[in-house]
């Protein structure tokens, strides 16, 4: 089997941190980028299997990084989790437009994270 | 008919001159009659007087002297001529027919003078005048003379009629010649009196018939107070529509001051949906020149469809529009602000009167942005207060999961967790205080201090953390500090988010130095870093409530929560100081306040 691999996008290195360490633990590839423009480069290296990236950040932001590697990568099929508050209801809306896109609920569970992977690699 | 009548008048004051004259010319002419008659009879006395008595007899010789006398009669008025004795009786007469000699005594002083005297007529005869006097011969007085005179007639002679007739002939002719000047000298007042009577026919009705000079006079006069009174009546008209219009005017223009110095801009549109009044605030408002708006319908200037709209369902006078309604917008020709349009119809006693409707344009752009701030800053503080929950809520689940051998991740764990609650501690706080300054709760007990101890004690808090990142500190203390005004609690919380920004914007090795010096009036406390430092753009927005420095390719971890120069700012400022930056990227920061030194004699407590 061979390893996924899973792009990290946030400006926040704590989240970034656990979420790797989390991540890694569970057999995952993992690369961090701090915003969008950075997540893009390393997109060029190698094209994730799944892409989580949060909303806010400082640079090329969430919403504007997610439609844009779904234009840029139109016949490669990866997830897109967005990190997002279950309060911002507002900033569902643009995600929801997006094929294969789901939202990740903060405050994040490290745990709920690498089962929810799991349950999507299984299918 | 006025002209008429002065005719007449004339020729009845030419015949009353014309009476006056004959009558004057006949009694003239009986005075010189009388006269005459005098001097002819004293003369016939006198010289019948002179003859001897056998002369004048009848049975005298040649028929006497006194039948001659008689034979020459002039002009019929001798009534006789006689003798008698002193007794009056009649020694020789000769009369005239159907007269008498009066058998009157003579006076006694007739035999010494020539007399006079009047005899009445008998019997309705006329009068006589009787000359008497002694006969000059041998009678001794014994006879007398008498010649009696008829007093004359008031007849005018024959001879005369013709001279007063061509007398009065030529006076009355005078007649025309007068009324012709006058008609010519009164032609103009006649003009006059009748456009008079024209023009005052209201006041002259009983006065048609007025025609003569006075009449014109008294139309004149009549008319002049009809006139005058009529000119009074209308000055006084005037000055009451005068006064009127000046108190219309004053209200008008006090309406209008009013209406100008409303602070919203108010626009007026006739039933017709032409704008009938616009204020000055329109045009800064809407960003439409008032000219363009006056007289002219909305859609020629409108460029918001909203408002468009708006108005438009009032222009139609429908049932639903007897109500303000309100839009808010943010107009086409303006950038950047956001109004308030609320529209109205413009009616009176229950909507029995419209007059159109009146557009109330108000600058809601504070509000607004005000309402987008709370609503900003709701969402900030939400998401700074959210971040440190989920680093800790991550942390927490790695700490729960962490192998019991791996001390290198539980103590950063740990150490995250701490920093995390910390963060949150003084964002808290921060926003506490910044809440308190905000709503003016938070005042300031200013007390005369030194600065040494308080300075100390930040320096100590900010030890430790400043040796967590590998930091230096430095206290640089003048040997003595002027003392200043300060609520020493505020400024704490001022001076620790300085060092706190100090510390996290450093770089690994660098330092942190805190300062105190005092200069003329001041003394300025400065806290220096070697940090990342602040662009340029940035440092005027620095102290804005939220703001915070992009920390693209910076490498420390964590941002802050733009509270912390905004509330050291404010503190300051509350302290009447300022806090001044300086700041060059790479390089680092310096943040200076400066505070007035606060001389002993102000009485206030050195602590």
């Amino acid at each position: 089997m061979t390893q996924r691999y899973i792009l990290l996008v946030d400006d926040e290195p704590h989240v970034t941190r656990v979420l790797r360490l989390a991540l890694e633990k569970a057999g995952y590839a993992v690369t961090v980028a701090h915003d969008g423009h950075a997540a893009l480069a390393c997109m060029t290296q190698q094209l994730p299997d799944v892409l989580i990236s949060d909303i806010q950040m400082d640079g090329m932001d969430g919403r504007t990084l997610c439609p844009l590697a779904r234009k840029t990568y139109p016949e490669h099929d990866f997830l897109i989790l967005v990190m997002t508050s279950m309060t911002a209801l507002e900033e569902r809306s643009w995600a929801r437009a997006l094929p294969n896109t789901e939202f990740l609920e903060k405050p994040l569970s490290p745990r709920q994270l690498v089962a929810r992977l799991a349950k999507h690699f299984a299918a | 008919m006025k002209l008429n009548r002065i005719g007449i008048t004339l020729i009845a004051s030419a015949l009353a001159v014309i009476a006056l004259v004959v009558t004057l010319l006949v009694v003239r002419q009986q005075e010189s009659r009388t006269n005459e008659m005098r001097a002819k009879g004293v003369g016939l006395a006198r010289s019948l007087g002179t003859l001897p008595v056998a002369l004048l007899g009848a049975n005298a010789p040649g028929a006497g002297m006194l039948n001659a006398l008689f034979a020459y009669q002039d002009n019929g008025d001798l009534a006789y001529a006689a003798i008698t004795d002193a007794k009056g009786r009649t020694l020789a007469d000769v009369a005239g027919r159907g007269t008498f000699v009066p058998a009157a005594a003579l006076p006694a002083d007739a035999a010494a003078t020539f007399g006079q005297r009047t005899l009445p007529g008998k019997d309705g005869a006329r009068g006589l005048v009787e000359f008497y006097g002694p006969l000059a011969d041998r009678s001794q007085g014994q006879a007398f003379v008498r010649i009696g005179l008829y007093q004359p007639g008031y007849a005018v002679l024959a001879r005369d009629v013709s001279f007063l007739a061509l007398l009065a002939l030529m006076m009355f002719l005078l007649v025309p010649l007068i009324y012709i000047v006058i008609k010519r000298e009164m032609a103009p007042l006649d003009a006059l009196g009748r456009q008079l009577r024209q023009l005052g026919e209201v006041g002259m009705a009983q006065r048609q018939s007025a025609h003569d000079v006075r009449e014109l006079a008294g139309s004149l006069q009549a008319y002049l107070e009809f006139a005058s009174g009529r000119i009074a009546q209308l000055e006084h008209g005037s000055l009451n529509a005068t006064a009127d219009n000046h108190v219309l005017q004053y209200g008008s223009k006090k309406l209008t001051a009013a209406l100008q110095s409303l602070p919203d801009g108010l626009l007026m549109l006739a039933p017709g949906g032409l704008v009938t009044f616009a204020s000055d605030k329109v045009e800064p408002l809407l960003g439409i020149g008032l000219d363009a708006i006056l007289e002219q319908p909305v859609d020629a200037w409108c460029r918001d469809p909203a408002l468009r709209t708006l108005i438009a369902r009032y222009a139609g006078g429908q049932r639903d529009t007897l109500h303000a309604h309100s839009i808010d917008f943010t107009p086409a020709n303006v950038e950047g602000k956001y109004l308030s349009a609320t529209v109205q119809p413009l009616a009176a006693a229950q909507g029995a009167m419209a007059f159109g409707t009146l557009v109330v344009l108000r600058d809601v752009t504070r509000e607004q942005l005000a309402r987008q701030a709370g609503n900003d800053f709701v969402a900030h503080v939400s998401h700074e207060l959210k971040s440190p929950l989920n680093v800790i809520g991550m942390y927490a689940e790695t700490l729960a999961d962490a192998d019991a051998g791996d001390e290198t991740l539980r103590v950063e764990s740990l150490n995250v967790i701490q920093d995390e609650i910390e963060r949150m501690n003084a964002l808290v706080g921060n926003l506490l205080n910044v809440s308190k300054l905000e709503t003016g709760s938070m005042s300031p007990e200013r007390n005369r201090v030194r600065l040494d101890d308080l300075l100390r004690d930040a320096y100590d808090h900010a030890l430790p953390r400043a040796e967590g990142k590998q930091l230096r500190v430095e206290l640089d203390l003048p040997r003595e500090l002027e003392a200043v005004a300060i609520d020493k609690d505020l400024f704490r919380i001022a001076l620790n988010n300085l060092l706190t920004n100090a510390i996290k914007y450093n770089r690994p090795g660098g330092t942190v130095t805190l300062s105190a010096r005092n200069e003329d009036h001041e003394i300025v406390i400065g806290v220096r870093d070697t940090g990342i430092g602040i662009a340029a753009a940035d440092q005027e927005r620095v102290f804005d409530k939220f703001y915070r420095v992009s920390e693209q390719g910076a490498k420390v971890a964590r941002g802050g929560h733009g509270l912390g120069l905004y509330l050291a700012a404010q503190i300051v400022e509350l302290h009447h100081g300022r806090i001044v930056l300086e700041s060059e990227p790479g390089i680092g920061s310096t943040f200076s306040i400066h505070l007035k030194i606060v001389p002993a004699a102000t009485g206030v407590v050195t602590l």
